[in-house]
């Protein structure tokens, strides 16, 4: 918990961004549509 | 570059609570960003029914028109501001996933290219904000705090240095509302400009990307001129944001000698602390997807969900204090300081 609180906000970014490209990688999130 | 998620004030609250604190502001951020996407649409919808000419006007300025409306009328009420505040993690994992928009190759072809031109900027933009400090008789570190907002990325860069050169908090609030000033001003002036010259989508991009103060604006002008710009500005705005580290640390290095004390210790261990770890995130996103990681449909995906990432960056970025509020803060400081004096001590963003 601690090292998650230590966390940047870029670091959360890259975290976020990379856990949604894995997620459609595997083609857990459905398509996406703009 | 090293600033913490925004979360709510109150630090004592658990994780969870905290966490659904932000949704308020997200929710309005998505409904501003959607509404302008929906006044896109409809307007191209109508011209196209009634056989009209009407230019096409981006969603990126219907979110931020938008957005300067909620916050210079009725302005964000508390329970939005957590939320909104967000906006700059969206935009860091909008340009994550942008990544996926650019083979490795380009990358280096291209981010060389941009690296040459941001070396031709730093000197210019710091040589240029230091005479303009000197004339105007500001004090030095508010100087090199304007300097260094004006060369790399505005707001990231002036926080960093900040504490790498004691600079006091008021000269902070005001190189931050001069360098704000000036973004809000450059993201409508910038592709009027650029539509007058008629630049290409490259050139407008790396101009945008290379001039405009902070990343949200730079992104937000490259939108506004057309998505290929949107992809320059952001490749060249990132490659301008990764030397924050060797210019703040330049300034520290020159304020410690100017002022007899200690230089940083560990230089590599500096330059790891202020470097933007946003950028590792886009190389690898973009490494991935040169690797054919990712299918041609899946890429698609996740440039959209890019695209859905920097909806909420527009909206937000005009829901943040009012603009004026920076002009009229940036301006104040200005007609002080030639009189060797300074305005009132408080400020609101300490």
């Amino acid at each position: 918990m601690t090292t998650l609180r230590k966390l940047t906000l870029d670091w959360w970014a890259v975290i976020a961004a990379i856990t949604a490209a894995i997620l459609v990688r595997f083609n857990v999130l459905p398509h996406i549509p703009w | 570059m090293s600033q913490t998620i925004a979360i709510p004030r109150d630090m004592d609250l658990p994780a969870l609570p905290r966490l659904l604190a932000l949704l308020p502001g997200i929710a309005l951020l998505a409904a501003l960003g959607f509404l302008g996407k929906l006044t896109e649409q409809s307007i191209a919808r109508y011209a196209k029914a009634h056989h009209l000419a009407l230019p096409n006007i981006e969603y990126v300025l219907w979110a931020i028109v938008f957005g300067l409306i909620v916050s210079n009328t009725i302005g964000v009420p508390a329970l939005f501001q957590a939320g909104v505040a967000t906006y700059e993690f969206w935009l860091k994992a909008g340009i994550v996933l942008l990544g996926v928009r650019f083979l490795l190759g380009d990358i280096l072809k291209l981010g060389g290219v941009s690296l040459a031109l941001v070396a031709v900027e730093l000197a210019v933009s710091i040589a240029l904000m230091t005479a303009l400090g000197r004339w105007l008789k500001l004090s030095p570190k508010l100087t090199s705090l304007l300097a260094i907002g004006s060369s790399i990325c505005g707001v990231s860069a002036i926080i960093a240095a900040k504490g790498a050169i004691e600079a006091d908090d008021e000269d902070a609030s005001y190189a931050i509302a001069a360098i704000l000033a000036l973004g809000a001003f450059s993201l409508f002036a910038f592709p009027a400009i650029g539509h007058a010259l008629g630049l290409s989508d490259h050139a407008f991009g790396l101009w945008a990307g290379l001039a405009v103060d902070n990343t949200a604006e730079a992104t937000a002008a490259g939108a506004l001129y057309s998505d290929a710009a949107a992809k320059f500005a952001v490749l060249a705005k990132t490659a301008r944001n990764a030397t924050i580290g060797f210019v703040v640390l330049g300034c520290a290095v020159y304020w410690a000698r100017k002022s007899h004390r200690q230089a940083v210790q560990n230089k590599a261990a500096f330059l790891w602390q202020k470097f933007p770890k946003f950028v590792l995130g886009f190389l690898l996103i973009s490494l991935l997807a040169t690797l054919g990681a990712f299918t041609k449909p899946q890429i698609a995906d996740l440039a959209n969900l890019s695209r859905w990432a920097f909806l909420l960056t527009f909206a937000g970025v005009a829901s943040r204090p009012t603009f004026a509020n920076y002009a009229s803060r940036a301006c104040t400081r200005s007609q002080w300081a030639p009189l060797g004096s300074s305005p009132s001590r408080g400020s609101p963003w300490r």
